[in-house]
């Protein structure tokens, strides 16, 4: 097959490796264009995100190719050896399809799952396609790649379960309120997790966010950066009348949400649903206001939760994306072995074509006394005749192809059929 | 075989893959069946009206006088409103609770549905149909209300339990269960309360009386004063989520045992439905 991978990723090497070797690749040269001069190599494939680096080629020569993208990688990584073996990987044809596939599918990800590397990988195979790096094999592989994301996004969980805390408070909204569309916001208080999770709401419909601070400065300034309102911190019963959701984070010692101050802002929000975020530590919003309907509450202890539990559903997901891979990677080896075999089945197939051509030619004496009806019935029982005999062997050769005996087979096919021509034949003879 | 029995037990047939595949979207925790079975449901459905269509006009006959065709009836309004629902909002393993209630629907409708029945005279005209018609779309929201407030309190028992869960994941999001309940009650309780008009005028054109105080109408009163207080409170006091919910799934079970405790145990002049 002569694919050769080379990579270091997260679980190898280290931030200050990747790192510089990604700033290496990126700002100074083009790898792709060097890669391709090395040599032997065919096709190419760069692939540097800020969790790895990757290159794939197919090779003629993969033991001096292999050798040589390491050397390059040591020069621009500015790497010495024994840093280099330690990071990197090498994989080699099976191998090699089975980690691009995982890599696509996300299974290879810091965050199992995370969306943006499919993307990576396909901006990766656009620039191999638009330097023409890319050729029959590698672009069949890119696409069995991004199919095997693809199915691993629909059939399995893999990535639809948030997994840190502030996309928790995202997908519990969604469950809460379908759309945010619509949904106001009340940010009080700030921290670095808060003003996460209202940029993430904001991010998913929600379009009105206000501003209670204790400090008056502070909570105009925070509004002004999310384009929002700031509303008064005394007056917190107010704008709980108003919200959807609300998110604390002050650095309060007792609860500044009062258990009556919630069933007070239910009965005047005539008991639409009010989703409460309680992320401060110590809690801002009395938790007995969890146990009025409509209501729900969740503290940071909550949303760690939920994303650790989610977490672990991911983790058995990725046994199911697992089994897509490996079915995958065998259909694309399945496909990559019948190229072996398909010039030998045109050939044969041109050949008898090309016999049964002539033998009516031949025969052209007495078949034009035909009718015209039986002497189409004549050429096509002939058709059938060499159609039925070459298929046993045409399916024999497929079917071998995949044990891995291909080579032996075709050779003797075109031995057998003189597929090579007389004159060749003579010679070897 | 008849063209129309074939097109039934195809019907009844498509219903029963349809709730399979929803359970079998519940029990794997996977959206993904119930999609399918969306689809099938639909497909049924279609089919479904197509019977109904070809045996009142094409055949001339009334579907609206035996309690079986009653209930094809009411299992094909429910699939109705609820596939109408799901085109909306994206509620697709509520289908989980619908679904089932259909197929049984059917399954009791085809029992002893061969055979012709002629209705007796008083039993015909179109303001009987009207009636009929009327009460049953009436009812099938009904139930599809109670359906979407039973999983609004599957739904909000999860979330106030704050832990992740894959069911939590796969049920609806409970703004959509409620605009569901709510919009079922809104269309069902005018319609109910036309079906029940309808059916005293006629009532009076027949027995001379607008009420009887015959058991089914007694039952139904109480179902319609229930579902009254229950839309006064949503439209005028602004009750929402989880009390609607409850409410809505007592008053129905309060009609479905209505309907079987009068069916079974009073001589009622409504024995034909």
């Amino acid at each position: 097959m002569n694919l050769l991978l080379l990579g270091m990723n997260h679980k190898t090497a280290p931030v200050e490796i990747r790192e510089r070797l990604n700033i290496a690749c990126t700002e100074d040269f083009n790898p792709l264009g060097e890669i391709l001069e090395i040599p032997g190599i065919e096709e190419a494939l760069y692939l540097s995100t800020c969790n790895r680096v990757e290159i794939l080629v197919r090779s003629r020569e993969e033991a001096a190719a292999e050798e040589r993208l390491k050397a390059l990688i040591f020069r621009h990584g500015n790497l010495n050896r024994e840093e280099l073996a330690r990071c990197l990987y090498v994989y080699r044809d099976e191998d090699a399809v089975r980690h691009l596939f995982r890599v696509a599918a996300s299974l290879d990800s810091l965050i199992m799952g995370e969306p943006q590397i499919l993307g990576q990988v396909k901006d990766a195979y656009r620039q191999a396609v638009e330097q023409e790096a890319a050729g029959i094999i590698l672009n069949k592989l890119l696409h069995r790649a991004f199919r095997v994301a693809k199915r691993v996004r629909t059939e399995t969980g893999l990535a639809s379960h948030a997994v840190s805390v502030s996309y928790a408070a995202v997908e519990l909204a969604k469950k809460i309120f379908g759309t945010l569309k619509g949904k106001k916001i009340l940010l009080v208080g700030a921290g670095e997790m808060s003003e996460l999770a209202a940029r993430h709401l904001l991010k998913h419909g929600g379009d009105q966010l206000l501003v209670a601070n204790r400090t008056r400065e502070r909570a105009i300034q925070m509004a002004a950066d999310f384009q929002g309102t700031p509303v008064d911190f005394d007056r917190l019963g107010e704008s709980l009348r108003e919200a959807d959701i609300v998110i604390t984070s002050t650095g309060a010692p007792g609860y500044i949400v009062t258990g009556e101050m919630v069933a007070a802002a239910l009965k005047r929000r005539k008991n639409r649903l009010l989703f409460l975020i309680d992320i401060a530590v110590p809690r801002d919003i009395d938790p007995r206001a969890g146990n009025l309907d409509n209501v729900y509450l969740y503290n940071m202890d909550d949303l760690q939760e939920i994303a650790d539990e989610n977490m672990a559903i991911r983790r058995e997901e990725a046994a199911r994306a697992e089994e897509i891979v490996a079915d995958e990677t065998g259909k694309y080896l399945a496909w990559f072995n019948t190229l072996a075999v398909v010039p030998a089945i045109v050939s044969l197939r041109d050949k008898a074509a090309a016999i049964i051509a002539g033998e009516l030619e031949r025969s052209n004496g007495w078949l034009r006394n035909l009718r015209p009806e039986d002497r189409e019935g004549m050429e096509l029982l002939a058709q059938a005749i060499v159609n039925k005999l070459l298929h046993d062997p045409m399916t024999c050769l497929k079917e071998e192809s995949q044990e891995g005996a291909a080579r032996a087979y075709v050779a003797a096919l075109r031995r057998l059929f003189r597929l090579d021509g007389p004159g060749k034949e003579k010679g070897d003879s | 075989m008849d063209f129309y029995l074939l097109l039934y037990r195809l019907v009844l047939g498509a219903y029963l893959v349809s709730t399979l595949t929803y359970m079998f979207s519940l029990l794997s925790r996977r959206v993904t069946p119930a999609k399918a079975a969306t689809w099938i449901m639909t497909g049924a459905c279609g089919l479904h009206a197509l019977f109904l269509a070809g045996q009142w006009l094409g055949k001339g006959y009334n579907p609206f006088l035996r309690i079986h065709d009653i209930l094809s009836f009411f299992a094909l309004v429910m699939t109705g409103v609820y596939l109408a629902f799901q085109l909306r909002t994206k509620t697709r393993v509520l289908g989980v609770f619908v679904s089932p209630v259909v197929f049984l629907l059917m399954i009791v409708s085809s029992i002893g549905s061969d055979g012709t029945l002629t209705a007796p005279a008083v039993l015909q005209g179109w303001l009987v149909s009207l009636h009929a018609m009327l009460s049953v779309i009436g009812e099938a929201l009904f139930a599809v209300a109670s359906a979407a407030g039973l999983a609004y309190l599957i739904q909000d028992g999860l979330l106030k339990r704050r832990q992740a869960s894959r069911l939590m994941k796969l049920f609806p999001s409970l703004q959509d269960l409620d605009r569901i309940n709510h919009a079922c009650l809104l269309w069902g309780f005018p319609l109910l309360t036309l079906g029940v008009v309808a059916g005293s005028i006629w009532a009076r054109t027949v027995w001379g009386a607008h009420w009887q105080w015959d058991p089914k109408q007694v039952w139904t009163l109480a179902a319609w004063l229930i579902y009254a207080v229950l839309l006064h409170q949503r439209l005028a006091i602004g009750w929402k989520g989880h009390k609607t919910a409850l409410l809505s799934v007592v008053a129905f079970v309060l009609l479905l045992a209505a309907f079987l405790v009068e069916k079974y145990f009073f001589t009622t002049i409504h024995q034909f439905y």
